[in-house]
């Protein structure tokens, strides 16, 4: 090649790259943009999957039809990734419906506008509990509570009833019917194919550290503790009896299901699905699921049994979010105001496929009469009486991944004596995230 | 070499029209650039979005601390300390050698193995070489899901039940923590060797059929035959398959986050599952693109290497 050729091709490369860099756009800027209103409909997002979002699209038909306001809703499976996406591009939605969980998270990157507690219509009508659970590290109110639930133990009824076992009520019963679920041949076949718990012990997005905290609130442990203005420290060293408990489960073999230290949800979960064990610790939003594939008569929903302090099972739920690039100041007051009505919460229930608002915040609407199903009546008494909720002002995730990591390895090596020093490292960690989330007392 | 037989055209033209006009030589010269051009921009345009303004933005994002809203801070070298003196990092680089390197020579040894016996021009052989193709046409999600399904760790597990016939015990295979990293080393090598049969395969049609003629005259067995005709000549696909499956080693994740998810008790982390998490379950974009950076400067350190080895081999 001469050097005209050889100059004029790098021209003809320079041009290229710059055009593609125009298309581009690239433009970062370093300040958190201000709240606009661009005269669309209000733009709400919402973690749900397909089933959800048809409940979410039903509900919002039925606010337009009521107030006229257009709602643009979508549902987002992967929404933290493609917030993300949003936020760099510096316009998020005008509305998040997520995990109260996420609240810290969120905080901490700038998503959320405060909101102004007594500016919702009916704000009394919902707990001051949950109001807690959406003040941010700075005190202030950061979300407003949509949907609650806690987590709740299911029983294989037939398969207990077969071997004339009584509903447990205590973890020692809880492990003594796994023993027997899994020695006994509870499903009849002759093959020694059952199991007792059904256990996500993966510490994939941290299951482990998700299903062992209410065993270890039962036996009066936790992993952290709560010091007061927005400050924690780790105390799962203090969690010894509940870690013990759950370490024999998982080194008895039979009480829990084969390859369980590995297993997220989507892996545990069939082995109730299809009847290989008999014993569940789950949400109540898996009761329609298990209802088609095993029968609402094969099983029961029982009272959380208790540990040696008392039957503690954690409380979740969603919470409504306004972002901060939100500029659509009463529209947004119109969409919260009926997300909490009682209205809008019998709908959440209702509408749709699978009810999106589990147990309501309201308090003038009872779950147990919307769905007329008493099983709604146990995870509705459980939440007021003995539930209990991960800290929302912090990012909790890193802190569930670090106890599901440290419970993995304490529950994968039966013979060592681990719990003592597993629990150690564990408060090494926890403190450590704590200190870089500047919430550490 | 000559270069004539491949540009007739040129050298026809060239001839006639050298005195008269060079302006005309150089219109069309630059015809043939900008169609060359045209036809390069779709490529090029896709290229620079999908793989070099991604690659440029990620080692960006390594050097800051990233809050897309609030607007990225500028935290130097931060990251990489904290890659490097993470312990579970750490742990995952073993992980990950061990992984790599069980993988690259296990998949090296069977498909060499599998090139030997299936070499020749037979229907059957043809047929039977697909069959043995397939693992590598499948995706490796669905290959993780089914391998979790043979290695169920019960007596009644598919391969616990064969083992069972050989008066074996029930091995935990993935839920044990000494066994779960060779497990997918036998999945990794279960799906990475057909595709290195096939480059070996067609390393072997070149070799020069008539050594092994002589040398079965001269009386070499057949371990000889292989160690100085087969392989001296199989060395330039040997280098490529090598290069290919260390680069593929390293950068292992479908395999490992579907069968294990890094467990039991992160045995079986490696450092691209690592990065994963801390990118997108802890959203610490800015140490995950730290962690992807080293990565790529392994690879290309990995590759540059095994060229310039398989060269001055060669040059001997």
């Amino acid at each position: 090649m001469d050097s005209k050729l050889k100059s004029r091709s790098r021209a003809a490369l320079a041009l290229s790259i710059a055009s593609a860099a125009l298309l581009t756009g690239c433009g970062s800027g370093s300040s958190a943009p201000a709240a606009k209103d661009d005269g669309q409909p209000i733009e709400v997002w919402a973690r749900a999957g397909t089933d959800a979002a048809t409940s979410y699209s039903a509900l919002f038909k039925e606010f337009t039809a009521k107030t006229g306001v257009q709602v643009n809703f979508q549902g987002v499976p992967d929404l933290d990734q493609q917030l993300q996406t949003r936020a760099a591009s510096k316009k998020l939605p005008d509305i998040v419906i997520n995990d109260s969980a996420a609240l810290g998270n969120y905080t901490s990157q700038g998503y959320l506008q405060k909101i102004d507690k007594s500016s919702v219509a009916g704000n009394d009508a919902i707990p001051d509990s949950l109001w807690k659970e959406t003040q941010g590290l700075d005190g202030s109110t950061y979300g407003v509570p949509f949907s609650r639930q806690t987590m709740v133990t299911l029983i294989r009824k037939d398969w207990r009833e077969k071997l004339g076992l009584p509903v447990p009520k205590t973890q020692e019963d809880l492990a003594k019917l796994a023993a027997a679920f899994a020695t006994q041949d509870p499903d009849g076949n002759g093959q020694a194919d059952t199991y007792g718990m059904t256990v996500p012990g993966s510490t994939e997005r941290g299951y482990f550290g998700w299903w062992a905290s209410s065993y270890l609130w039962q036996d009066g442990g936790a992993y952290l503790k709560d010091d007061g203005n927005g400050k924690y420290s780790a105390s799962a060293s203090g969690a010894q009896a509940g870690v013990t408990w759950i370490k024999q489960q998982f080194c008895t073999p039979g009480n829990t299901q084969p390859g369980a230290l590995t297993a997220a949800t989507s892996a545990a979960t069939p082995f109730f699905q299809t009847g290989k064990t008999g014993i569940i610790l789950t949400g109540p939003y898996n009761f329609s699921s298990f209802d088609a594939s095993l029968g609402k008569d094969k099983y029961e929903v029982i009272e959380t049994p208790k540990g040696s302090k008392d039957n503690t099972v954690l409380a979740e739920g969603e919470n409504i979010y306004v972002t901060a690039t939100n500029g659509k100041k009463d529209q947004t007051k119109q969409v919260i105001d009926f997300l909490v009505s009682p209205d809008g919460q019998k709908a959440g229930m209702t509408a749709g496929k699978q009810p999106i608002v589990r147990v309501p915040v309201n308090s003038g609407v009872d779950a147990a009469a919307v769905y007329n199903d008493p099983r709604w009546t146990v995870v509705q008494d459980a939440l007021k009486n003995s539930s209990k909720s991960f800290p929302s002002a912090i990012n909790f995730v890193p802190i569930k991944q670090a106890a599901a990591e440290a419970l993995n390895k304490i529950a994968s090596d039966c013979a060592a004596d681990n719990i003592a020093s597993g629990l150690k490292d564990l408060d090494t960690a926890i403190n450590n995230e704590l200190t870089s989330q500047n919430a550490k007392s | 070499m000559t270069t004539a037989p491949t540009k007739p055209a040129r050298s026809l033209t060239r001839a006639p029209d050298s005195g008269q006009a060079p302006a005309r030589r150089k219109l069309r010269n630059s015809k043939q650039l900008l169609a060359i051009w045209l036809f390069l921009v779709p490529a090029a345009v896709l290229g620079l979005y999908f793989k070099f303004i991604p690659m440029v933005e990620g080692i960006r994002l390594s050097f800051f601390k990233v809050q897309p809203f609030l607007g990225d801070v500028f935290v130097g070298l931060d990251n990489y300390v904290s890659v490097l003196t993470d312990s579970r990092f750490m742990e995952a680089l073993g992980h990950t050698v061990v992984l790599g390197v069980t993988q690259t020579l296990g998949a090296l040894v069977v498909g060499f193995a599998l090139a030997l016996l299936l070499e020749g021009q037979a229907r059957s052989l043809w047929i039977l070489r697909t069959t043995i193709f397939l693992p590598v046409v499948t995706a490796l999600a669905v290959v993780g899901e089914i391998w979790r399904i043979l290695y169920f760790p019960t007596a009644d597990g598919p391969l616990n039940s064969i083992l069972g016939w050989l008066g074996l015990g029930p091995m935990q295979f993935l839920n044990g923590t000494d066994t779960a990293l060779w497990s997918i080393a036998v999945v990794g090598i279960w799906s990475g060797a057909p595709y290195n049969m096939v480059i070996i395969l067609a390393g072997l049609t070149g070799v020069d059929r008539s050594l092994y003629e002589s040398a079965g005259v001269d009386g070499a067995s057949i371990w000889q035959r292989l160690r100085y005709i087969t392989l001296p000549a199989l060395r330039p696909s040997l280098i490529i398959v090598l290069t290919l499956a260390a680069i593929r080693s390293l950068r292992s994740f479908t395999e490992v986050y579907v069968l294990t998810g890094g467990g039991p008790a992160g045995s079986t982390e490696v450092w691209m599952t690592r990065m994963y998490s801390l990118g997108f379950q802890r959203n610490d974009i800015g140490v995950a693109s730290a962690a992807a950076v080293l990565l790529l400067v392994v690879t290309l350190l990995l590759t540059v290497g095994t060229q310039l080895l398989g060269k001055r081999k060669a040059a001997r």
